[in-house]
């Protein structure tokens, strides 16, 4: 693998998912449960003649960024384009868990400074969700995942990374959505039903997946930001992403829990709102909302890079 | 059709090891594989352990992989690969990355 300083300077997108994990704590503190040693692979794939992989397309482990134990789940979109099976299911849930646990110990351990060493929960989405090969286990795993979401309420943090090739789509779309904070690349996708699906299942007039630049401004992190789907958004290199998840683990976690999207009934009030917006406003273009929301010249948006990009862009005002 | 699992060993003259306890490379993408190699008493000999849905190409697995054992001359190591698909030329550029991983040094920033 590469260096961690590599790591840092290079591309989010270009990263596997092993070096996104080992890049997003401090240097050389992540450690792997469950590496490609222990042999972790699918029991359904063989009999089905589908080649397998020793962490069967998730890594798992724990690092630290500064004193706080960061609980790692990272997909790998190249492994079945990231879908989510048994293995790698039970692995992102007993991650939760460990997390969860780690919490109580610190709890125990440091009574009046356990928020300096606060455990935190970072998932960097590759995924079209379950894996459709062994869809009972991987349904299964998403419905333990959400519950762990809200065991993990008033905890620990649990923060969605977006900037990898498949995105977030699927199951895991919502997965990721239900996370305290979401930080995204311009290169990350967030959604639902992915662009080719909506093709396949309702023609090209719907929705055209080769067109890239309807692509990334339906679906993709610029987007997303504007509508506050994403909290943040940085640059695509691993050490913006490092430095965004080190800077909001810095505020206090009543100030974390402010940016869901999801999780009251205020929230709930609040994503209604925004689809009776949608409804009225029957937009033709994600740029028809950038616009909606005070972006005057929506066409110039795409073009601009992050830094410029932040200084202009205009957003859905939160309630909060 | 289900997987298949070919089991390849090779001895060299004068066996040189890795220079870490274990060593992983590669993500199995379409066309592509991963490289777990441990270091292990084998009286000298490579042990190659391939998972693949390929069929009808043991003997070409066995000419890469015997051309790689030759010029590594690597002994007691255990090898295992999962592979999905990866062509002759991209299985022996994996196996040379995943050696120098298995050998780097553990001080540089490991």
């Amino acid at each position: 693998m590469r260096s961690w300083e590599d790591i840092q300077a290079g591309s989010f997108f270009e990263a596997n998912a092993r070096e996104r994990a080992f890049g997003i704590v401090d240097k050389n503190t992540f450690t792997e449960l469950l590496n490609p040693r222990d042999r972790q692979a699918s029991p359904h794939l063989p009999v089905l003649g589908e080649a397998i992989g020793f962490d069967d397309g998730i890594v798992t482990g724990v690092g630290l960024i500064g004193k706080r134990p960061i609980f790692v789940v990272s997909q790998e979109g190249r492994f079945i384009g990231g879908a989510v099976g048994e293995v790698g299911g039970a692995k992102m849930v007993a991650t939760l868990k460990l997390a969860l646990q780690t919490y109580e110990e610190v709890k125990k351990q440091y009574p009046d400074s356990y928020q300096d060493r606060l455990p935190a929960v970072v998932i960097s989405f590759e995924t079209g969700g379950v894996r459709l090969h062994e869809a009972n286990a991987g349904l299964l795993a998403h419905a333990e995942v959400m519950d762990l979401f809200q065991d993990a309420r008033h905890k620990i943090p649990v923060i969605s990374v977006i900037g990898s090739k498949v995105g977030a789509f699927g199951g895991m779309g919502f997965v990721a959505g239900a996370a305290d904070v979401v930080i995204m690349s311009e290169q990350g996708r967030m959604g639902l039903t992915g662009p080719e699906v909506i093709e396949q299942e309702v023609g090209k007039d719907e929705f055209d997946a080769s067109n890239k630049a309807l692509v990334y401004r339906t679906t993709g992190g610029k987007h997303k930001y504007i509508l506050n789907d994403c909290n943040f958004l940085v640059k695509d290199q691993v050490g913006a992403f490092r430095k965004q998840l080190t800077e909001v683990l810095e505020q206090p976690f009543e100030q974390i829990e402010q940016y869901r999207r999801i999780g009251s009934m205020e929230l709930v009030q609040e994503q209604i709102e925004l689809v009776d917006t949608a409804a009225k406003l029957e937009p033709k273009d994600a740029m028809d909302i950038w616009k909606y929301f005070g972006n005057e010249e929506p066409a110039k948006l795409p073009e601009l890079s992050v830094e410029q990009f932040l200084k202009v862009a205009k957003r859905r005002p939160r309630k909060n | 059709m289900a997987l298949r699992v070919l089991e390849f060993k090779y001895k060299a003259d004068n066996p040189v090891t890795i220079a870490k306890e274990w060593s992983h490379l590669g993500v199995v993408g379409s066309g592509d594989l991963e490289v777990l190699m441990e270091s292990k008493d084998l009286d000298g000999w490579l042990t190659v352990k391939v998972v693949t849905p390929v069929t009808g190409f043991d003997k070409v697995w066995d000419l890469v992989l015997g051309k790689f054992a030759n010029e590594s001359q690597l002994g007691n190591v255990a090898m295992e690969i999962n592979d999905n698909n990866a062509t002759p030329i991209v299985v022996s550029m994996r196996l040379r990355q995943a050696l120098a991983e298995a050998n780097k040094l553990q001080t540089e920033g490991e």
